[in-house]
């Protein structure tokens, strides 16, 4: 009685909180990726804005950058998301060829856009998206003031005063601090090093230019920073970086303006210009984008004047200087900029002067593509694999490729029409099939009633869900759904499944996978087993034991894998630190080696997924009844034998569907792989099939090359999943 | 003699194997009570002079932690329970009764696991937003308890599978029906299998995140994992609150485990089965 009371209590708290408070009041709802600091502010600045319109309430939504440009664009298609979105400038490139968001130029008066400096309006072919109301994110040298009085002005001092600083402190052998820390493995933060050489990432024609002298020399400058001159860890991190540089361990950092407030506070710092390189007599040039404000363009008629009000409001120079007051970020409006409240500003007035030595986002979809190609290579030389000539050549080929593959619309071929007939033929089978059977299945509908009843509650929630979702991909999966035709995409045929199986990297990262699913499938089921039997006897503490076991499962994925990132830094991360202090084995590499990173994930892996086998077979064990075992040790047969013959083929019925979904599973994990490699790095040698769909789908824009990998995903483990089945069935009979 | 040592070898080996595990764990319980908001630390002690509460405070007083921890609550007990009850009739019919499509459906069942989620969230979202399900919880517990059936209708069915018919039979000699042999005899003989689906749906719902992020918009409506990884933005994590936050979302699944321990190691009685 009190059980059906609890759940009777759930069950109304449930659909109370279902039932949406609905209060009368407009609402406009703003999706934005603001650091955790500056959503406070953005949240003080709308409620002040609601207290003067009674009949308006704003919903703020928080999304990581990537995360907020893919759901915008699924809520968008889906004819709803937000209102407003604000984001970096150059999510307007895809945003606005894929036309969710609407054009503002006839929906504010000129002197509107002339009241902001220029590059916050960001324009892109011929018309302008989104109005900034920040200007800035970029990257800068800042210096520990405790370690060194004034930063180094070229690349000379750099090098000079970087070795200085360079210190092994407490005579291990192991240098405990360094000159200068970053995150160098990512292009972003080499990009303006590019610059100083002289070349750039890209043309006004959209064109990479990757291929330049200034590329090779960037990436033997970077090289040589850390195995010539030592003045930068091997492995180095955006968050190792941060926390050397916090603790005090490294006495230059090159980061961004939005990690001032970080270490406001706790460190002693000035901020400078990257140091002129020397060669050239260049100075690096940081990327300098505005985040701002965009209109969805499902909005229309009245609403969409509420819309602009508030955009007007949220960029107007008063609000821009309450966030340069909270926050010290630098204003776009050009009144606010002649406050005095800016003008003495010290650090807004030095990150000025980094500034000016910047450069413009190229907002076009094309830096993707750029970004994407020159990552790859530039990894390849920081690993040694490649020189950089090669880097420099291959970065520019691959860009290219994938800008073609990215654009490309490719028109319906032969294939279409085929597929469309053979889509009818299936349809037209599988009525013919039921009609023709449906005596039949009326009788066993009829002679099984209570297994039908039983069964179909379950099967119809699995399959409402599933059915239609995989229908739209077999759509998908034929079209030519992509970055140019994301509103009208149309059915093409085999195209994209002829180039899964024509690529020779889909052979290679298949073969990964398969290696990844068995090693992973093996360590968990054999460690699940092993530590379910040597548990299940009596010991001391053996709660406390059970427990801890299966922590690794109680915590959330997306936290241990980083967690375990971390553990896996060549030279702060307890791992290495271990194998050093108890089994005196050099560091090894784990992140920026390709085999090594491989080894780094499944590591991973098997720790996180050991415990769901431990607890089935736990589960399992304790339906075995106890006098086998006494009947078997009548007979003499030893612990071994008992296992062997006993333990394991009564554990089999709730091991095999076990492992079998941990095969589909494990196969289909994209958390870990994507979390502790960061995305496949180095260079996309750590992928497995999903991470390589997910990174052509949401990276790339290439929805339907996507789906039909997907599609192949899919058949593969059909076929492994069915003849897992056969096989358990087969060895079944004998028992 | 023999044995008892073995016990100590045997515990002494699952100690340290233990201590190995949940090494990781005591990491982020260290970087949640580290004041500088850092990931990393140069040391292997997890607890420095730097240490303290902060962050926990920080995330009761000025987060809607509590808002959250609610609202996963709801969610993560509706689909418990939705999961067992669709998982233990299902799997004892697909383990019972020979009728047509049971194959199919046994193995239909596990293809529904075998595509990319990744690539299911686009559609999903269409369909959900025809149907106005978004920003609200029935698509999510749907969503939820549809992901996590198809694995505890197999876990069910295996266990079924090991109970003897015999039962039912002399059941159904004592005047049974169907519906009660299955629900008086072998649904309480079940019970460590219950407890394992239960837990699975709990967990497949209480540390989810991709789907919740679609669906739910409205930060009133935002689950554990939401709240999250609200903390987290490319480049400025909130770590020190991203690490409380993991160690809290953690706490309760820990303790259902512990509580749930007796059944799996006690749940059942041998002898009703051997008769």
């Amino acid at each position: 009685m009190t059980l059906q009371r609890i759940i009777f209590f759930l069950l109304a708290l449930f659909f109370m909180s279902c039932s949406d408070g609905d209060s009368g009041k407009s609402k406009i709802n703003i999706w934005h990726q603001m650091h955790y600091e500056n959503r406070k502010v953005l949240r003080e600045i709308c409620d002040e804005y609601e207290q003067q319109n009674s009949n308006l309430q704003i919903n703020l939504t928080y999304r990581e950058t990537e995360e907020l440009r893919s759901n915008f664009q699924s809520s968008a298609m889906g004819g709803s998301g937000p209102e407003l979105i604000y984001g970096p400038s150059d999510q307007v490139g895809p945003f606005a060829t894929m036309r969710i968001i609407q054009p503002l130029d006839t929906l504010f008066e000129e002197s509107f856009f002339a009241g902001f400096v220029e590059n916050s309006i960001i324009e892109y072919q011929g018309s302008k998206w989104m109005v900034g109301d920040v200007v800035g994110n970029h990257l800068m040298l800042i210096y520990n003031k405790k370690l060194i009085q004034a930063p180094p002005e070229n690349t000379d001092e750099l090098i000079r005063i970087g070795k200085n600083l360079t210190k092994d402190l407490d005579g291990d052998g192991k240098v405990d601090q360094y000159g200068l820390v970053w995150n160098f493995t990512e292009p972003f933060f080499y990009a303006p090093w590019l610059g100083g050489f002289g070349g750039w990432l890209i043309n006004d024609q959209n064109q990479p230019t990757l291929n330049t002298a200034a590329n090779e020399k960037g990436f033997a400058f970077i090289k040589s920073l850390r195995d010539e001159h030592g003045i930068i860890p091997r492995e180095c991190d955006y968050e190792i970086a941060n926390a050397m540089f916090l603790g005090g361990d490294a006495a230059m950092i090159i980061n961004g303006d939005w990690s001032w407030g970080n270490y406001m506070g706790k460190v002693d710092f000035g901020i400078a210009r990257i140091p002129m390189v020397s060669e050239t007599g260049l100075w690096p040039t940081p990327i300098v984008s505005a985040k701002g404000y965009s209109i969805n363009a499902n909005l229309k008629g009245e609403r969409l004047d509420e819309v602009k009000k508030l955009l007007r409001y949220l960029t107007s120079p008063e609000v821009q200087l309450i966030f340069t007051e909270k926050i010290n970020s630098q204003p776009s409006s050009l009144e606010a900029l002649t406050h005095p409240q800016i003008q003495e500003n010290e650090i807004l007035q030095a990150s000025a002067r980094v500034v000016e030595v910047g450069r413009p986002m190229a907002v076009v979809p094309e830096m993707r593509a750029i970004w994407d190609a020159l990552r790859t290579q530039y990894q390849a030389v920081l690993g040694g694999n490649i020189e950089p000539n090669v880097a420099a050549k291959l970065s520019q080929k691959n860009a290219l490729k994938q800008i073609r593959l990215m654009n490309e619309i490719q028109p319906p071929g032969r294939s279409a029409a085929i597929i469309k007939i053979l889509m009818g033929v299936f349809a037209l089978m599988g009525v013919a099939y039921l009609f023709k059977n449906a005596s039949g299945i009326i009788t066993s509908l009829n002679e099984n009633k209570t297994a039908y009843y039983f069964i179909a509650p379950a099967f119809l929630a699995v399959f409402a869900i599933i059915i239609f979702p995989f229908g739209y991909n077999i759509f998908i999966s034929f079209s030519n759904f992509s970055l140019k035709t994301f509103r009208n995409w149309e059915l093409i045929g085999i195209h994209h499944y002829l180039n899964v199986f024509q690529d020779p990297q889909f052979y290679l990262v298949l073969s990964k996978t398969l290696i990844w699913t068995f090693v992973n499938i093996f360590f968990h089921v054999s460690l699940g087993i092993m530590l379910a039997v040597l548990i299940n006897r009596t010991l001391p503490a053996k709660p406390i034991l059970r427990t801890a076991l299966i922590i690794p499962w109680a915590v959330p994925q997306y936290i241990s894998a980083l967690t375990w990132r971390g553990m896996f830094n060549q030279e702060y991360g307890s791992i290495n630190l271990i194998l050093e202090k108890f089994l005196h084995l050099g560091p090894v590499q784990w992140l920026s080696s390709p085999t090594e990173a491989f080894i780094a994930c499944i590591l991973t892996n098997v720790w996180l997924g050991f415990p769901f086998m431990m607890v089935v077979a736990l589960g399992g064990l304790q339906s075995i009844p106890n006098d086998l075992y006494e009947a078997a040790e009548v007979d003499g047969a030893s612990r071994w034998q008992q296992f062997w013959y006993i333990t394991l083929p009564m554990l089999k019925p709730v091991m095999v569907p076990a492992v079998i979904l941990g095969m589909i599973w494990t196969f289909n994990n994209i958390n870990v792989v994507w979390l502790v490699s960061n995305g496949g790095e180095p260079s996309d040698q750590t992928h497995i099939l999903v991470s390589y769909v997910y990174k052509s789908a949401f990276n790339l824009y290439r929805y339907g090359y996507a789906a039909a990998l997907s599609m192949v995903i899919f058949s593969i483990l059909l076929v492994m999943g069915v003849l897992s089945i056969r096989q358990s069935k087969s060895t079944e009979s004998v028992y | 003699m023999k044995k008892k040592i073995e016990t100590w070898l045997i515990f002494i080996f699952l100690t340290v194997f233990t201590m190995g595990t949940i090494y990781p764990i005591l990491n982020i319980i260290g970087i949640s009570l580290r004041k500088d908001n850092a990931f990393q630390s140069k040391s292997l002690a997890f607890i420095s002079a730097n240490s303290g509460w902060d962050s926990y405070l920080k995330l009761l007083t000025e987060t809607q932690f509590l808002i959250w921890l609610k609202n996963s609550i709801v969610i993560s007990i509706a689909v418990t329970i939705l999961g067992v009850a669709l998982a233990s009739t299902s799997a004892y019919a697909l383990s019972r009764y020979k009728f047509k499509g049971r194959q199919l459906g046994m193995t239909s069942l596990l293809t529904t696991q075998m595509f990319p989620a990744t690539m299911l969230l686009l559609p999903f979202f269409i369909i959900l937003s025809k149907l106005g399900l978004i920003n609200s919880y029935l698509g999510l517990v749907i969503i939820y308890s549809s992901t996590a059936l198809p694995f505890c209708i197999w876990q069910m069915k295996g266990f079924y599978d090991t109970i003897p018919h015999a039962l039912e039979e002399s059941a159904y000699m004592d005047g049974c029906n169907h519906f009660q042999a299955f629900y008086k005899i072998v649904l309480p003989l079940s019970t460590p299998a219950l407890v394992i689906t239960a837990l699975f749906s709990f967990m497949a719902s209480w540390s989810e995140y991709v789907v919740a992020a679609i669906i739910l918009q409205d930060p009133e409506l935002y689950t554990l994992p939401l709240g999250l990884k609200s903390f987290q933005s490319s480049l400025a994590t909130e770590w020190g609150l991203y690490a409380a936050g993991a160690v809290v979302i953690s706490i309760p699944v820990v303790i259902l485990f512990v509580s749930l321990a007796r059944f799996l190691v006690s749940g059942l009685t041998m002898g009703s089965v051997k008769g």
